[in-house]
């Protein structure tokens, strides 16, 4: 990461997105059904605001922002990563049925079917299970585009139908418990899931940083990637180990907020310099895209609560289908 | 087979193929017996048998006639409109996996159909109309993308543009259903996806629409056929490419628009429905579309009563059984090693 901030460029995007997440931050505490004035924000940060102001910047709008920016991070690491490890940027955790796939672990766990497992280690689970059944179905390292992908929205629709089954065989009470997550919104974040994702994010970001100039080699060929002295299946195993674990952690905070995980990389590498892999900007733009994400969701028909999966999948489609339409586009399957 | 001597000769109806449609037929028959005997209720098989003959308790005479009697007759023109959309669809993309659920034929019709309901419509006759509008606008997106450079001929990258599409359309829909707490009670019913307890004047709504599709089918056929060869070679044999697109594309508007009207969006029928007629009719369209008629109706059917028995005393909705069954399939046709192509 050190290495990362010494190249010019690189640096100053990743400048540019710490200042964009900062801003999104505070103006996603100062908007809502009770605006905040911006000094007020400031001063209840800083512990100097009377209770009411503090409850709602801290209490009731602080640990959403956090639970967002910690979520979006995740997610586009996860994104980032698996991008590198399959060379496609179409293969992100969301598109091959993880997210799903974690979704519907999770609202068993909340439902109450099953083993009686905190939502966090179900969501892991289902993460696993879904990544190891694209795989083993692809027959290959994911390496090979399109079965990979087919396979993956195979496996999503499998999971989304599960989900469905067991929503509808729970009484209302629980199925209204779990209906967040089939959508991806913040209303069902629970403290607890929080630290595991923070921490699973600490220990990612050690992780990577560690193999991150063999990451940086994987964007060549095999061979080179080799001759550069890079151990490619230790490598694969724990980058797509890591990404797994981000997505499934992510998905017990937030649901199924599946386009992050595409468009923050995305962003990422056209502000970075080229030929590295800009995992530290790629957290730094979901962050920054989950917390605006909730701050539209919330203000724009305010009172009504848009889930943030909703306005993600409304702002991220649209993107999708122009990288997926545009003519002599050959970096795809 | 020899492809151009099978467009020469007339659209016969070989012994073989007679055979398959009959065993299909048969299947089918037992398929719509198992939807008027079975259900997720008290009514026993043996009374509802009973009812079937004329005598017999009076509520199984009532759930035999009123309620299972409409929701096996929708299931029936369901399958039916389904199975021949997506055989067309993929046809003419000449891609395996064209399907209209997985495309975003039939999310858009849902979302037309909750756009409808939000303003106010709940009349069964303009619903069916608002559906079929929505799926043509979706086939024409489809149409559209396909004649993207480089798009037609990537079975992946377009049913990922459609399966985008739909994420985005569902969303849209959502969004909807969270403005209007009315328009959500009926938009969920309509986009769970299920065939129970619609009315019969839904049926016949929807009919007419079916019935000009179905006639759109017997005439392009053999035109359809004549373009599994190449646009060059249909146009030598005399048939215009643009007009019998034009005429595929009104066709599956119409029957996906009925089926959704119908049974909500149902993701995977059009895909599993076609896959095994071609297996068992080989390349020649014609055949595949006569034997989409009886496995078409069975599949939605067999999926309707597995989905009144798998979670008995209650049902799950059709439209999760259908993807239940339909994503292995999917899988399994891209197991199948090389991506078939038409």
């Amino acid at each position: 990461m050190l290495l990362a901030l010494t190249d010019k460029r690189t640096g100053l995007a990743n400048g540019f997105l710490l200042l964009a997440l900062v801003a999104a931050s505070l103006s996603s505490m100062s908007l809502g059904t009770i605006s905040v004035a911006p000094l007020d924000v400031l001063g209840s940060l800083l512990g100097k605001a009377d209770p009411m102001t503090d409850f709602v910047v801290k209490e009731l709008r602080g640990s959403r922002i956090l639970a967002g920016l910690l979520s979006g991070a995740a997610l586009a690491v996860a994104g980032c990563l698996m991008q590198t490890l399959a060379r496609n940027r179409l293969a992100t955790p969301g598109i091959i049925g993880i997210d799903n796939a974690a979704t519907a672990f999770a609202v068993a766990s909340v439902v109450g079917i099953g083993l009686s497992l905190a939502p966090s280690a179900m969501a892991l689970a289902g993460a696993a299970a879904a990544t190891s059944l694209a795989f083993g179905l692809a027959g290959a390292n994911g390496t090979r585009g399109y079965r990979f992908i087919v396979a993956g929205i195979g496996i999503g629709a499998i999971a989304g139908a599960a989900t469905q089954v067991m929503l509808s065989r729970v009484a209302i009470d629980a199925a209204n418990a779990a209906y967040p997550w089939t959508v991806g919104s913040l209303n069902a974040r629970s403290g607890h899931s929080v630290v595991i994702l923070s921490i699973g994010l600490v220990l990612a970001a050690i992780l990577l940083a560690i193999i991150n100039r063999g990451l940086n080699t994987l964007q060549f060929s095999d061979a080179v990637a080799i001759a550069l002295g890079t151990r490619l299946r230790a490598i694969r195993i724990l980058g797509l180990g890591l990404s797994v674990l981000l997505t499934g952690l992510a998905v017990s905070v937030c649901g199924p907020v599946g386009l992050v995980a595409l468009l923050a990389p995305e962003l990422a590498r056209t502000l970075c310099r080229p030929g590295k892999v800009p995992l530290l900007a790629s957290g730094l733009a979901g962050a920054t895209f989950m917390v605006l994400a909730d701050l539209l969701g919330r203000t724009l028909f305010s009172p009504l609560e848009i889930p943030v999966g909703i306005i993600t999948a409304i702002v991220g489609s649209p993107y999708l289908l122009w990288i997926l339409l545009k003519p002599s586009n050959r970096s795809l399957t | 087979m020899v492809p151009n001597r099978a467009v020469a000769s007339r659209a016969s109806f070989p012994s073989r193929l007679l055979m398959t449609w009959l065993v299909a037929g048969f299947l089918l028959s037992l398929v719509v017996m198992a939807s008027l005997l079975c259900g997720a209720g008290p009514v026993s098989p043996g009374d509802a048998f009973a009812a079937l003959l004329g005598n017999g308790p009076d509520n199984a005479h009532f759930v035999v006639t009123e309620l299972r009697g409409p929701r096996t007759m929708i299931g029936l023109v369901t399958g039916l409109a389904l199975g021949l959309a997506g055989a067309l669809l993929q046809s003419m993309t000449r891609n395996p996996l064209a399907e209209p659920g997985l495309l975003g034929v039939s999310a858009g019709s849902g979302f037309a159909v909750a756009l409808a309901i939000l303003f106010g419509a709940s009349n069964a006759t303009l619903t069916t109309f608002v559906a079929q509008l929505g799926a043509l606008a979706g086939c024409a997106l489809v149409i559209a993308a396909t004649r993207v450079q480089g798009l037609g001929n990537d079975p992946v990258r377009l049913i990922l543009a459609g399966a985008t599409l739909s994420g985005l359309l569902l969303a849209l829909t959502s969004m909807l259903m969270l403005m209007d707490q009315r328009a959500a009670d009926e938009i969920r019913f309509w986009i769970t996806g299920s065939i129970a307890g619609k009315p019969l004047t839904l049926l016949s709504s929807t009919l007419p629409a079916i019935a000009v599709g179905l006639l759109i089918i017997a005439m392009v056929a053999r035109p359809l056929a004549a373009m599994a060869l190449g646009e060059k070679a249909a146009v030598g044999l005399g048939h215009h490419p643009g007009r019998i697109r034009f005429l595929i594309t009104l066709s599956v508007a119409l029957l996906v628009g009925s089926a959704t009207a119908l049974a909500g969006p149902l993701i995977f029928v059009g895909l599993v429905v076609p896959f095994i007629a071609r297996a068992f009719a080989g390349p020649d369209i014609r055949k595949t579309l006569w034997l989409c008629l009886p496995i078409g109706p069975a599949v939605v059917l067999g999926a309707d009563v597995l989905s009144r028995l798998i979670a008995a005393p209650s049902e799950l909705p059709l439209g999760v059984v259908t993807a239940l069954i339909g994503a292995p399939a999917l899988l399994a046709i891209v197991r199948a090693g090389r991506m078939p192509s038409l």
